[in-house]
């Protein structure tokens, strides 16, 4: 399919420190790290799945590192705006060979540094070309160099399906990164890449992994699913829209995971916003995303379609406030459904509680001692029928929110004033 | 009483069924600071005993054996009363207590247990080999419960290559030569590394580096997840 004596004349020894910096650096605001739902084996070679993921590393930013992210090339035919490699760009170009990548891989994960490896890369010479080397690589890793770890491969939009799917068979999770959270953005913003060209592939590979699981075919098939990635802050798109947005790629598309990056300016253009979008933002639209797939709420439960989450409050009690005609509940009566939507108790919390009342008649001590967090929750239950929480729903709402701000005042100083945060919201968007 | 014992399950077991009517019990095998007056006893592990209760002990709970292996392994102080107390439930309600969070005893073996495998899991990602001029690998550890031979499956199951997972602070090593895992007394380790050994650290600390957000600072939260304490045998950053 694709000429092998190209490949004979790269050296493939160890990669340069330049190219390493280059190639990690323009994807390192790749969200996505995580290297969980795989149980692949190790079959006389090197390395394993680790279903519940492994972080190997924190850097002073606070973010794990799991996985080798890197890029196969940082040179980009495609001229997405708000893109640091975009073509465009006045930026150090680098090119890593297959080899180097492999080697890079084994020797980082032998001496257990890494997971995995997630490959990804800017669109160099055209997308079919892309496609085909990102394939040769991971195809190499895992015949040639005998690697059984994680591999999250990106895929490249308007690639040939059959070279995506070859791909796909050898990795343990792809990611198609839809971008913007509306059509009409993409449109704008990245005007090479378009709504069919992110979607289909998705779809036809989720297709592909039901057939592949529904047959009980041999081997793996994307074993960790596929994911996706959008900024938020650098066009309009409400909250609201996104969270729907979300919904219907878990529903519909099956996805595994949402993520939402933070936009933050890298290039000056009249189409962009000057300021970048809040952290809290983004922490924001996690929690909601969070309350979508193991809370058993609903996107529209969470929000208008039309509005953004609240910052002062997080999406959970913001959603009580609402309702307090549901509160508060008995500890030892409900259900888990509804211990699961009381604001601090989360799934562990509500597992244990669970379990240990069938043994006895839980008091407020008793959570305590099960480390259930009450800060939040003590508003919004009872024990025994006893109230600990704050009188009428004005004071309620009055704890909930100074409880914030003193909690994530450090974070907030972090990109300037809690001020600054929502004027990028409102002014700029 | 205070009954010490000398860290072994054997010994625990003797000594729970000795110190198991009295209500004042306290069994350890750190020191202890004694009031005036306090009664002690050494506990000598008598392998009839422990048998004795660990089966009766297994006839209530199965997986009990299983969590005593790991709270024995904890090393904050307290951890063998905490067994203790956790252990004695069990015979005393005739049946598995881990569900009854309720109660003190079982809240406090479930916390240990808990940090005991948080570490485990921790150093499934933090443990940091250098490669040998042979190819085997070495890691040195100073891990807060005593856990490195708990380490040797996951590598086992992934990596081809002999390697030493070394205690340092407690001297001793989980080895696997390849064909089997053993636990052995090590001081200190003469290594002679690979010819490459040196280049790769040095593009791993490079790849550190370079995905870093220096932007986005948010130490406090970075040391939450990876202790300072773990650091020292992390190339990236020492």
């Amino acid at each position: 399919m694709f000429d092998k004596h190209l490949f004979a004349c790269y050296n493939s020894g160890m990669i340069t420190e330049e190219t390493l910096q280059i190639l990690a650096y323009s994807a390192k605001f790749d969200v996505s790290c995580s290297s969980s739902g795989s149980k692949r084996v190790n079959s006389g070679g090197m390395g394993n799945g680790y279903p519940a993921g492994c972080c190997h590393s924190f850097t002073p930013d606070g973010r794990c590192v799991s996985l080798l992210k890197i890029l196969m090339s940082n040179d980009c035919v495609f001229d997405c705006k708000y893109c640091a490699n975009r073509a465009t760009a006045d930026t150090r170009r680098a090119t890593a060979t297959p080899d180097e990548i492999c080697s890079l891989t084994v020797d980082f994960y032998k001496r257990n540094y890494i997971e995995g490896l997630f490959l990804s890369s800017a669109v160099f010479i055209s997308p079919n070309h892309t496609m085909e080397k990102l394939l040769l690589t991971v195809k190499k890793l895992r015949t040639e160099y005998g690697f059984h770890g994680y591999i999250h491969l990106k895929g490249i939009p308007r690639a040939d399906e059959a070279i995506v799917r070859e791909a796909a068979s050898y990795v343990d999770r792809m990611s198609y990164n839809i971008e913007l959270p509306s059509e009409q953005s993409l449109r704008l913003l990245a005007p090479q890449k378009s709504k069919e060209s992110l979607l289909l592939p998705m779809r036809s590979l989720s297709h592909e992994a039901r057939v592949f699981r529904e047959e009980k075919r041999k081997g793996y098939f994307l074993p960790a699913g596929q994911t996706t990635q959008m900024i938020v802050g650098a066009s309009p798109e409400s909250d609201g829209q996104i969270i729907r947005l979300s919904q219907s790629l878990y529903r519909g598309m099956g996805l595994k995971r949402v993520y939402y990056s933070s936009y933050t300016p890298v290039v000056h253009d009249s189409l962009l916003p000057e300021l970048p979008a809040g952290q809290l933002r983004e922490h924001r639209l996690y929690q909601a995303d969070w309350l979508l797939r193991f809370y058993g709420f609903t996107a529209e439960e969470i929000a208008p379609e039309g509005e953004n989450l609240p910052l002062d409050l997080d999406p959970k009690c913001a959603w009580a406030l609402r309702n307090m005609q549901l509160f508060p509940v008995e500890v030892n009566r409900a259900p888990l459904e509804a211990l699961l939507r009381v604001p601090g108790i989360g799934g562990r919390s509500a597992q244990k509680i669970i379990e240990a009342r069938r043994y006895t008649l839980l008091t407020f001590e008793h959570l305590k001692r099960m480390r259930v967090v009450l800060k939040r929750a003590r508003h919004f239950i009872t024990c025994g029928g006893k109230f600990f929480g704050a009188k009428n729903e004005l004071a309620v709402r009055g704890f909930l929110t100074a409880g914030e701000q003193s909690g994530n005042a450090e974070q907030l100083s972090l990109f300037g004033s809690a001020e600054t945060a929502r004027a990028a919201l409102t002014g700029e968007l | 009483m205070i009954y010490f014992f000398d860290g072994t399950k054997a010994a625990f077991l003797t000594a729970f069924l000795l110190a198991f009517p009295d209500r004042e019990a306290y069994l350890t095998s750190g020191q202890k600071q004694l009031s005036l007056g306090q009664k002690t006893v050494f506990v000598v592990a008598d392998a009839q005993r422990a048998e004795k209760a660990e089966k009766r002990l297994l006839a209530l709970d199965k997986g009990c054996m299983k969590e005593l292996d790991l709270l024995l392994r904890s090393g904050e102080s307290g951890h063998d009363q905490t067994a203790f107390r956790y252990l004695r439930l069990i015979a005393e309600k005739k049946q598995p207590v881990r569900s009854m969070l309720a109660e003190e005893c079982v809240a406090a073996a479930t916390e240990s247990l808990r940090r005991v495998g948080t570490e485990i899991h921790r150093m499934h990602g933090f443990v940091r080999f250098m490669e040998s001029e042979s190819g085997a690998l070495y890691a040195p550890i100073s891990p807060d419960h005593d856990i490195c031979d708990l380490l040797v499956p996951h590598f086992r199951a992934r990596l081809p290559v002999p390697f030493v997972i070394h205690d340092v602070p407690r001297k001793k090593a989980a080895v696997y030569d390849g064909k089997n895992a053993f636990l052995a007394p090590l001081d200190r380790a003469e290594l002679v590394l690979s010819a490459n050994e040196t280049q790769w650290q040095s593009l791993w600390k490079r790849y550190y580096q370079s995905v870093n957000i220096p932007s986005r600072e948010r130490l406090k939260q970075m040391r939450g997840y990876m202790p300072v304490r773990y650091w020292k045998f992390m190339p990236e950053l020492k």
